[in-house]
């Protein structure tokens, strides 16, 4: 099967999903599961394939414009796209379990969320064509808002779900002009012809601000400093939805284009150290809110934080050992990060209690559970034998051998040492420490919710004693695809007597240490308000909060209900527009239209149209002055016919006509002779504006009369019509045929409009109504 | 308001002007008119109507609810741009075809679809302005 084949399948299989869950009741779960599973497996069986060369497809989409459905599964697609499926086989049946007493279609309508957020995470993947990619990104932040935002009863929940889809949307958007930028400078789309080809975007004068596009797209996806406050934030996501977004999805998609692009970025040392200055910085303020935080899943996700922050600086460190230290780095995490995050859903949907410092003697009543976390814990301190051991030596290694050593070391140890230190709380406090209360537990350990952390939890240690199994397999294809060059990777775990196992074993020491004084410090720490100012949301807020004043006052000034206002401002900004562009153009040339003969019968026209408009300004009564406007209408229908436009003359007639229908229907409702309200001074202004318009209108009407004639287009529509539209009507033929999508979108304005006015009528006959009653 | 005159005649006038505003949508092609002129046509006879008797009889003479038209209307529209999708690949490219010695082609549903627009818009609020109590 080809890869665009399985994807549409996946969405496919996410469409009907929900209709078996709803309906098969406590089998729904496991019937849901086998969708990514099924994916699992296909990807699995292309491991062999891949490590030769990757598979690519092309679908063509908008040729036109160089934008192609270009799929291409290389290793280190694989590498996620394993992850994706597997954890989502995982999350799929957790969840299952974990809303089981949620009504059916809850939880048929979040296993929707899930499953489709997967396909969209699969397509992200593997896409090639940046602008493929970046359609299918966009897809993630609208389902992450969707399972953020999931329990929208939570005000809280609404808030979060909102915060994220404008970081990731905004930031997505940065994204977009990069990549709009990219493919002018490159000429291509395709991330591929990019890392075979970089030349062009790196010599681009516009390299810096292509740069800085993607960085901000990747920064705001992967929650790095100045966006990191989101992803915290995104734990009111139910608990399963927090496990796939931290571990294998979402917020590793900003890694993963910084990862692809690097080759392209390598060429220019200094977009390396932006990546380190903000991974470190971002590591750094994660590990200090990650001591302070007070929530268990707060906890982990300011983990995620330090994690992300960890690969960002990885892939800005130059040298191969770093292509292997992040792909290590991204399995190791992706394995652990789950597991806790599915123990922490279990411990608290058995106790309901979410702060870390409460729990305590779990132990005996959620032994799996505290197996699991055990075990991802050690993996996340990185100590021996598990994989994120190996992940730590390589990370530890990368940063010695770049040219950027003591400051990425420096930062490295200290954050791991923070790491450490929270790992042993995670694992030991809730479920060996004194309780501090007796804990009666729900529901307690169901096979559907255990048996993803156990399985991860093991994988984690199997790959740790045995990491043969990944090295060749998946490390090696992925760490030579993102590298963009082939080169030996060693992926075991016992490397000798190193520099990197004394950092590893200074770590664990400086983790130790923190870990036994955690209450003291955590205490401590918790007390300085002064760092809620500077790392938590307070300037999203602000911002946010500045755009909807701003939203408010304009609304203020110019909605202000006033129908008069509304057309003034219209009117002026029109006149100046058009002031704008006649004297800042070639400027006003006034032409000699002597040369045209003077065509009496189009004067008595005129004269018809001047009447109309001046009794129309001058009379009192509301209905002379729609019979005075429809003579202009008229009269002017009348000057299109003599000019050879028949259909804009029908036209005319049409409107012309069906506006006086119009008014005549509002008129039934209003008073014969209005009443003015207009002031003198108002008078004046009134009639300048609308000089203004007219003076301008004229000069560029005198203007485009004045420039020869362009038949170009005349000449083409008047050959064509007949032989390729079949139609002697020009006119119509352009509007059906040679420019029918332009006439679908205006027909569909067109109704969109009316059906606007339509329910505004409604809610005015209902108030209407109401004064009448009373 | 209602006048003996234009009771009398509003029924012939608003024949007149549908079988008129179908007239300019068919002749469309080769002649001025077209799905928009006619539309507008059309919308003014069933406004005559309306305003000599009543909008419920303009209501049941139009049959389906004027926002019903105009959403079918699109969906006309829309479904006249899909064989060209089927045949050569691309949205709206217009397929002919001869019957009866007459050439046709999906245009004439294209500009059904925009008629059927422009009368259930124009007509949606019509009639909710004409409306003693809006519905």
């Amino acid at each position: 099967m080809d890869l665009s084949t399985i994807l549409l399948v996946a969405l496919a299989g996410s469409v009907v999903a929900p209709f078996v869950v709803a309906r098969a009741g406590v089998l729904g779960g496991p019937l849901a599961a086998v969708l990514p599973a099924a994916l699992f497996a296909w990807f699995f069986a292309q491991i062999g394939a891949v490590g030769t060369a990757p598979i690519v497809e092309v679908v063509p989409w908008v040729p036109s414009l160089g934008i192609d459905l270009t799929f291409r599964l290389d290793g280190f697609s694989l590498l996620f796209a394993l992850l994706i499926t597997g954890i989502g086989t995982l999350v799929t049946l957790y969840a299952a379990s974990y809303m089981a007493e949620k009504p059916a279609f809850v939880r048929a309508q979040f296993l929707f969320y899930i499953l489709l957020f997967m396909t969209a995470m699969l397509a992200t993947v593997t896409a090639d064509n940046l602008v493929a990619l970046f359609v299918f990104w966009e897809m993630t932040s609208l389902l992450s808002f969707l399972l953020v935002g999931f329990q929208s009863e939570d005000a809280k929940a609404r808030k979060a779900a909102l915060q994220s889809l404008l970081v990731t949307a905004s930031g997505g958007l940065a994204l977009l002009a990069g990549i709009i930028l990219i493919g002018v400078e490159a000429g291509t789309f395709s991330i591929a012809a990019l890392v075979a080809n970089p030349a062009p975007v790196l010599d681009s004068p516009l390299f810096p601000l292509i740069v800085a596009c993607v960085l901000i797209g990747a920064f705001t996806k992967s929650a790095q400093f100045p966006f990191h406050f989101w992803l915290p934030n995104a734990m009111k996501a139910p608990t399963p939805a927090s496990a796939y977004l931290h571990s294998a999805t979402m917020v590793k998609l900003g890694v993963y284009l910084l990862a692809r692009l690097d080759p392209v970025f390598a060429g220019a040392p200094w977009v390396g150290a932006t990546l380190v200055f903000f991974g470190g910085l971002t590591m750094l303020i994660a590990a200090v809110q990650a001591l302070r935080a007070i929530e268990l899943k707060a906890v982990l996700a300011y983990s995620t934080v330090a994690s992300l922050g960890t690969l960002v600086m990885l892939i800005g460190l130059d040298g191969p050992v770093s292509s292997v230290a992040v792909v290590g780095l991204i399995l190791a995490h992706a394995l652990y990060k789950a597991t806790l995050f599915f123990c922490a859903g279990i411990v608290i949907h058995a106790t309901h209690e979410t702060r870390l410092r409460a729990l305590g003697g779990l132990a005996k009543l959620l032994p799996f559970t505290a197996a699991a976390t055990v075990l991802a814990s050690f993996s996340m301190a990185g100590l021996p034998p598990f994989i994120g051991f190996i992940s730590k030596e390589y990370l530890f290694e990368a940063k010695l051998e770049s040219s950027l050593d003591t400051v990425a070391v420096t930062i490295g140890v200290l954050v791991n040492a923070v790491m450490v230190a929270i790992a042993g709380v995670l694992a030991l406090r809730p479920f060996f420490g004194r309780p501090k209360k007796a804990f009666h537990v729900e529901h307690g350990e169901q096979p559907g919710m255990t048996v993803g952390p156990l399985l991860l939890a093991v994988v984690g240690v199997t790959f740790g004693l045995v990491p043969s199994l990944v090295a060749y397999a998946l490390i090696e294809p992925a760490a030579i695809a993102i590298h963009g060059a082939p080169f030996d990777v060693s992926f075991k775990l016992w490397h000798g007597f190193t520099p990197m196992l004394a950092l590893s074993g200074l770590v664990v020491a400086l983790g130790a240490v923190l870990a036994w004084f955690w209450d003291p410090i955590h205490l401590a720490m918790r007390r300085r308000r002064a760092f809620d100012e500077v790392f938590l949301d307070r300037g999203y807020d602000l911002v946010l909060g500045r755009t909807l004043a701003l939203a408010r006052w304009s609304t203020n000034v110019l909605q202000n209900g006033d129908l008069r206002v509304y057309a003034a401002v219209v009117s002026a900004t029109v006149t100046g527009l058009l002031a704008y562009g006649l004297l800042a153009g070639e400027g006003p040339v006034l032409p000699a239209i002597a040369g045209e003969p003077v065509r009496p019968y189009l004067l008595v026209v005129c004269a018809l149209i001047v009447a109309g408009c001046l009794v129309a300004a001058a009379v009192p009564s509301l209905v002379s002055a729609i019979v005075a406007v429809g003579l202009s209408g008229y009269g002017l229908a009348l000057v299109f016919l003599l000019n050879g436009g028949p259909d804009l003359a029908l036209t005319q007639f049409s409107v012309e006509t069906l506006f006086v229908v119009i008014v005549m229907a509002v008129l039934l409702k209003l008073p014969i002779v209005a009443r003015s309200s207009r002031t003198t001074g108002e008078r004046w202004m009134d009639g300048a504006l609308a000089a203004a318009f007219a003076a301008c209108i004229l000069v560029a009407t005198l203007w485009i009369a004045a420039k020869p004639f362009n038949p170009e287009l005349t000449e083409y529509f008047a050959a064509t019509a007949v032989p390729e539209g079949f139609g002697r009507n020009v006119v119509n033929v352009i509007l059906v045929d040679f420019r029918a999508l332009d006439t679908f979108g205006e027909i569909a304005v067109v109704a969109f409009a009316a059906l606007g006015a339509w329910a505004l009528l409604r809610s005015g006959g209902g108030s209407r109504r109401a004064s009448k009653g009373a | 308001m209602p006048s003996l005159i234009l009771t009398a005649v509003v029924r012939i006038f608003f024949v007149i002007m549908l079988v008129g505003s179908l007239w300019v949508l068919l002749r469309g092609h080769n002649e001025p008119g077209g799905g928009f002129i006619g539309g507008l046509v059309g919308a003014a006879g069933f406004s005559v109507l309306a305003l000599a008797l009543g909008v419920e009889a303009a209501r049941r003479a139009l049959v389906l609810h004027p926002v019903v038209l105009m959403g079918a209307g699109l969906a006309v529209a829309f479904a006249s741009g899909v064989p060209g999708i089927l045949t050569d690949g691309s949205f709206l490219t217009h397929q002919w075809g001869t019957l009866a010695g007459v050439k046709l082609g999906t245009t004439i549903v294209f500009d059904l679809g925009v008629y059927m627009v422009v009368v259930g818009g124009v007509l949606s609020f019509m009639f909710r302005l004409y409306a003693e109590d809006a519905v």
